[in-house]
């Protein structure tokens, strides 16, 4: 009887002592989506990935720093000026400490505003060349898709040891900023490397191009032995059709957002893209047994993940867990309960977010007030069809660099 | 020279392309007087039907195709039904706002049924080119390019030989005139919407063959409108050559100048020619002259 009340007390004791521990500070994170827009047919997965990272963070960091986190979707339709009219409602709604993005839009309809609202946006994307500002408040956690495309024109030209420079041909579009981006970055890094690199083609088309034969045809003609598509799926489709219909097989390399799995999808089926290729700065979604797949698997065994393990839903978790370490970091620097939106960013840009804390889904981040993106020390996975299936043909490619364009 | 010819002739074929679309609009338009701002969303919707009757439930193409016409053709009557049938003599400005509604109800209806996903749209057309010496054409757009040519000239006849058609001219040209001579408005309007549809589902075979499917194919219906134009709304067979005009130009500019400019003219060229015409012969080249009497 004298051992159970003393068992009682000791309890009593330990839960008195840590009731100081239990008290929580609760942060609000902005997550801006896509539900009804161009983008709606990934929101899924890659809203999902959001949502458990925030789950896991409270369950299993955020408790012992005395920090929770609740996050809210708002649906801005991939539009510039959904975004800008949602913004005053959001900040007066949720006052966030930072906010997570889906695209271009959200960064060219808050950049302008959000040092004075004084909360950083992250975005799951690569970056691009028109953002590459100093005294960024919107991150992204991969380089400029030129940066990544370069890297792996670099590791394909030594691969298949091109003697002289390798043959590429852009197939871009004028309907998305971040598509001419992308073009003229690759411009750059062309023009910067003459002797490994010919850009012999930058060929403009409708989103939905309607016939590329002839263009196929003529970039072939110009000897082309690339052909970069990181617009979209539907590009990647047409430029697949017209090889098909020339009986050529020069490879493709596409991106993260109209990478390998999406475009399978599109065309019916993984073998129309054998010997195909994707590139992106962060972990591939392959049937490989990597610590990105543990990881995944642990959210959605335990913490509710509802999208599949796709491109999209790595995109959602590279951005989360980007914000979630800085919000971690701002907490341990100014206390639980003195984490703002500014203290967040001032810790993106102090802190070394390692790929060991993104569970390898990135490489590390490293920020400057320079540019919006790691400029230095990034990496690019790089992902093949082969026999039929998609693997990673080589992980952990150095990014080069290329200067402002 | 080859390189020249293959890009006039392809330029033409993807014309004919945007003259089929802009049937579509033309059909509408002479029954109803109402510019359908829906009409790309027609061509994705129809373009959905076919990957669903074929792709998803996986219907032979004999079967599937007709299936995706008479599906079309009914979706085009509901339309009519639901909407238009209560507009007659209304205003042209509330049918065009109702138009403008249409193209977001019809996005989301097409969210809800299909799902957002890009799908594979099946190939229709073998996807080997026809090569006549050094030209190569791209055999959908050969095949869609006759098949337009022989569409266009079918309805032209229907509108100018045939009763019903010649009904629909009438209906066209003023609907009280018509009413006034026996002639149910409402009917024309219908077979009109029937026939805009069934045109779109075909311009969605001959534009998605082996490619994919998705919003995006709705801008198809935007690339139309300067072939709509030049032709005037009134002239099916002209359209045909409005169409191959446009396609020529934008060819040719697409393989000429785009590469020099490192930009994409080719695609903006057509509006260009857009403008020209409306500020130079806002009927188009083949659109009716009204002559009214005061």
């Amino acid at each position: 009887m004298k051992m159970f009340a003393r068992t009682v007390l000791a309890g009593m004791a330990t839960l008195m002592l840590a009731a100081p521990a239990q008290a929580q500070t609760t942060y609000n994170i902005a997550s801006l989506a896509d539900f009804t827009g161009p983008y709606a047919d990934v929101m899924k997965d890659l809203n999902g990935a959001r949502h458990s990272a925030v789950a896991w963070w409270n369950a299993e960091v955020g408790k012992d720093l005395g920090v929770q986190l609740k996050m809210k979707d708002y649906d801005h339709r991939y539009d510039a000026a959904q975004v800008a009219s949602l913004w005053p409602g959001i900040k007066a709604e949720l006052n966030p400490i930072i906010a997570l993005g889906v695209g271009a839009p959200d960064a060219t309809a808050l950049q302008g505003r959000l040092p004075a609202d004084g909360i950083p946006l992250i975005m799951s994307t690569a970056g691009y060349g028109f953002g590459w500002k100093s005294d960024p408040w919107v991150f992204n956690p991969r380089s400029t898709y030129a940066h990544e495309a370069a890297a792996f024109l670099e590791w394909y030209r030594k691969q298949n040891n091109v003697s002289g420079a390798l043959k590429v041909a852009v197939f871009s579009s004028e309907a998305s900023p971040a598509y001419v981006d992308i073009a003229k970055g690759l411009r750059k890094y062309a023009d910067e490397n003459k002797a490994t690199i010919d850009l012999v083609e930058i060929v403009y088309t409708e989103v939905q191009p309607t016939d590329l034969t002839t263009q196929v045809n003529r970039v072939l003609n110009k000897g082309a032995q690339v052909l970069d598509v990181q617009t979209n799926t539907a590009a990647v489709v047409a430029v697949k059709r017209a090889l098909q219909a020339l009986n050529k097989k020069v490879p493709i390399v596409m991106s993260s957002h109209n990478g390998i799995t999406a475009s399978a999808s599109a065309i019916g089926g993984i073998a129309n893209l054998e010997g195909d290729y994707e590139v992106y700065g962060m972990a591939m979604p392959t049937d490989e047994n990597t610590k990105s797949r543990q990881f995944y698997e642990k959210l959605k065994s335990q913490y509710g993940m509802k999208g599949g393990w796709t491109v999209p839903t790595v995109m959602g978790l590279n951005q989360t867990l980007v914000a979630l370490r800085a919000v971690e970091a701002a907490a341990k620097k100014s206390g639980a309960a003195n984490v703002t939106g500014r203290g967040v960013r001032e810790a993106l840009l102090s802190t070394t977010i390692t790929s060991e804390q993104t569970f390898e889904i990135l490489s590390d981040v490293k920020y400057t007030n320079d540019a919006p993106f790691p400029t230095t020390g990034a990496t690019v996975n790089i992902g093949i069809v082969k026999g039929g299936k998609y693997i990673t043909a080589a992980p952990g490619v150095p990014v080069p660099q290329i200067g402002k364009w | 020279m080859s390189e020249f010819l293959n890009y006039t002739i392809n330029g033409a074929l993807i014309g004919l392309l945007y003259a089929l679309i802009a049937m579509g609009f033309i059909v509408i338009y002479r029954a109803s007087k109402v510019f359908n701002f829906a009409q790309g969303e027609l061509v994705v919707f129809g373009g959905f039907v076919v990957w669903w009757m074929i792709t998803s439930i996986g219907l032979p193409y004999w079967i599937g195709i007709p299936l995706a016409f008479v599906a079309a053709a009914l979706f085009g009557f509901a339309i009519e039904r639901i909407f238009f049938s209560r507009l007659v003599g209304e205003s042209v400005f509330a049918m065009v706002m109702v138009t403008i509604g249409l193209l977001i109800l019809l996005r989301g209806l097409i969210l809800v049924l299909f799902g957002p996903q890009v799908r594979p749209f099946p190939i229709i057309f073998p996807l080997q080119p026809v090569i006549i010496g050094d030209i190569l054409i791209p055999r959908s757009l050969f095949i869609g390019g006759m098949i337009t040519i022989v569409v266009g000239l079918g309805l032209s006849w229907f509108f100018n030989r045939t009763r019903p058609g010649l009904r629909m001219t009438a209906v066209a040209e003023d609907h009280q005139v018509a009413v006034s001579m026996g002639i149910s408005v409402k009917r024309s309007v219908a077979f009109a919407w029937i026939l805009g549809s069934v045109l779109s589902t075909l311009g969605a075979i001959i534009f998605l063959s082996g490619k994919s499917v998705s919003f995006l194919a709705s801008e198809i219906g935007l690339a139309a409108l300067p072939v709509a134009l030049l032709a005037g709304f009134e002239s099916i067979a002209g359209v045909l050559l409005a169409g191959i005009i446009v396609g020529i130009i934008q060819g040719l500019v697409m393989a000429y100048v785009d590469p020099v400019i490192g930009g994409s003219v080719g695609n903006v060229f057509p509006f260009i020619i857009m403008l020209v015409i409306l500020f130079i012969r806002p009927t188009g080249m083949f659109g009716w002259k009204m002559v009214e009497r005061v």
